[in-house]
């Protein structure tokens, strides 16, 4: 598991820990940076738009779902192999999980957050969000919970809470570390995070006890998270999302897609916070071969999509079929195919499942393919509905294309923030998979 | 009065454990950088509380989530082209996500309660026990006790010993 060596724990503490408290300036100009390009690129363009009304986006009124709404499945689909992976890792005792699923996690918990940033976007007027609460409000109105929109908001909300109680469980050990190694308000502040712990037997048995259970309601909530999102389309009854695949084909392409994001994560950690020893060739190749797996029961379902509108035969089915195929976004349709289907392949290349840097534009062009095709889903349906006088188009306007670079931006900003705040890795997993301090270790 | 034994290695701390176990101590603290079986085999813990909670968590949520949906539609009723008020199949998916979520939520707090944490008073605790070193504490130890339970640990190995005043 560790190319560079078998670190002692001391090391262990050391170089983790020495990510969070020693800070360079390099560090404080790339987070100026991404904070830059959020607030230029996203925030600016929200607020005009908040100015001028949701006609700024592109959405019309034969597609009044448009970019938002596909960036924000394609967010929650990012966050899903963090959370979930590490679950099912944990459960299965998968010893190479424990260096890689800290960062996992986080990238979990960042990615809802920027989805339902996008929520909020698309909303519009953003100041009635707690209208779709079961809160009393000032109109006595109560959600519908009959509405797919509503299931999303209750799915999203628990993996929210859920995936920040899972990651601060998982962190706590950690966060006394960083109290021991800490002074004056550092130091005070993750005494309070770290609830006083010690390491104690009873206190590592609860933990254990209690992540477990942790693990088992994050699996199925997971899956539920994006069947549930899927739901949004498939009970609507418009040609081309009305399909029982719908479920498993976007919890496939989440999973399929934040695998391929924490090989890129990854990647970072190594390259920029120094963390060749602990992340190595072995978490990469088997990243690939997941991704390879994915990739091919993505596929599969595809082409079960793609046969069920076909074999219905219904003259809208077919149209809007035929618009996906060969429309005006035929080219990114054939894109998603190459990108998700085929790159992948390459993966059965056990050289190419090693190299870090081939992995890295495998793992890129993956997450480009599935953005392209959470925008497919969108931007083909609904322009594309029954009647030739309820056809249109939908092409986003500059307003959504800044604030979809700049969701990018805001990811990268909570991440930067996280690996100051939260070791990057977790330290006493970390020590689990080296050799015991026996006398004969 | 606590004692401290320090230990480089986990066959010392874990004897140590022991001895002090069957020689009558029970009020022992065993502090380790990463969760041991054996320390927890040695204390004899089992099946964890922490289950209990988990459970009816994910009871209680189940029954609130249903609930809240029926509260919800009975309060501000929309009728829906001569459908029923109360609609189950829509409602499972809610009580589902209510399970779960106060599934965690139980889970979470029979963490605190049953590992008794916060615990931010003064706790007997060395900074190395989160590093590399394995720590046993025999905590409330009378004067008599406390030199039979300092040879134990002196006799299991123990690198270095510290007195400390319990702070409870």
């Amino acid at each position: 598991m560790f190319d560079h060596g078998q670190p002692s724990y001391a090391e262990v503490n050391k170089d983790v820990l020495s990510v969070m408290l020693v800070t360079g300036p390099r560090y404080w100009m790339l987070l100026g940076g991404t904070m830059s390009v959020a607030a230029i690129f996203f925030f600016m363009p929200w607020i005009y738009q908040l100015f001028v009304g949701v006609g700024a986006a592109g959405m019309n009124r034969n597609a009044v779902w448009g970019t938002y709404l596909s960036n924000f499945i394609f967010w929650i689909g990012l966050s899903h192999s963090g959370t979930l992976l590490s679950a099912v890792l944990h459960i299965t005792n998968s010893q190479w999980r424990k260096s890689i699923y800290r960062s996992a996690e986080a990238m979990t918990l960042f990615s809802l957050m920027t989805a339902v940033l996008f929520v909020m976007v698309h909303l519009g007027r953003v100041w009635y969000v707690h209208w779709s609460f079961p809160i009393p409000n000032q109109m006595g109105l109560w959600p519908n919970f009959r509405s797919p929109l509503m299931f999303d908001v209750m799915a999203i909300t628990t993996y929210l809470i859920a995936s920040s109680i899972f990651i601060y469980m998982g962190s706590l050990p950690d966060f006394a570390a960083v109290r021991d190694a800490s002074t004056g308000l550092r130091r005070r502040l993750y005494t309070i995070f770290s609830f006083g712990w010690r390491g104690t037997a009873r206190e590592w048995h609860t933990l254990g006890w209690a992540y477990t259970f942790f693990a088992v309601f994050v699996i199925p909530l997971a899956v539920s998270v994006h069947s549930i999102v899927s739901w949004d389309f498939a009970l609507s009854v418009v040609p081309g999302l009305h399909h029982t695949i719908f479920a498993p084909y976007f919890v496939c392409g989440a999973i399929f897609s934040g695998t391929a994001g924490i090989v890129t994560v990854m990647y970072c950690l190594r390259k920029f916070l120094n963390f060749e020893r602990y992340i190595g060739q072995e978490h990469l190749d088997n990243l690939g071969k997941l991704l390879i797996l994915l990739s091919m029961i993505w596929s599969y379902i595809n082409i079960l999509e793609l046969f069920g509108s076909w074999y219905g035969g219904t003259s809208f089915e077919l149209e809007a079929l035929k618009f996906k195929l060969t429309g005006f976004y035929a080219p990114l349709y054939w894109e998603m195919i190459l990108f998700c289907a085929f790159v992948p392949l390459l993966m059965f290349s056990r050289k190419i499942r090693l190299s870090w840097n081939k992995m890295l534009v495998v793992s890129i062009l993956i997450n480009i393919g599935m953005l392209t095709e959470r925008f497919i889903i969108v931007a083909t349906s609904q322009p594309r509905k029954f009647l030739p006088d309820a056809f249109g188009f939908y092409f986003p306007s500059w307003i959504e294309i800044s604030i979809t670079v700049g969701s990018f931006a805001i990811f990268a900003t909570l991440f930067l923030i996280f690996i100051k705040c939260v070791p990057a890795i977790s330290i006493y997993e970390v020590k689990e998979t080296l050799k015991p301090l026996r006398r004969n270790a | 009065m606590a004692i401290v034994g320090t230990f480089a290695c986990e066959e010392d701390f874990l004897a140590a454990a022991e001895n002090l176990k069957s020689s009558g101590f029970d009020t022992i603290s065993l502090l380790s950088p990463v969760p041991v079986q054996e320390a927890q085999d040695v204390l004899g813990l089992g099946k964890s509380p922490v289950r209990h909670f988990s459970l009816a968590g994910a009871i209680i949520g189940a029954f609130f989530g249903f609930g809240m949906c029926v509260v919800t539609a009975l309060t501000f009723i929309l009728p829906t082209g001569g459908r029923a008020i109360i609609t189950v199949p829509p409602y499972l998916i809610i009580t589902y996500e209510m399970t779960i979520l106060m599934g965690v939520i139980f889970t979470l707090i029979g963490f605190h309660v049953v590992s008794e944490l916060p615990a931010w008073r003064n706790r007997p605790y060395l900074p190395c026990a989160n590093i590399d070193r394995f720590v046993v504490v025999v905590e409330n130890a009378a004067d008599s006790e406390a030199a039979r339970a300092e040879t134990i640990i002196r006799e299991a190995g123990a690198v270095e010993i510290q007195h400390v005043e319990d702070s409870e």
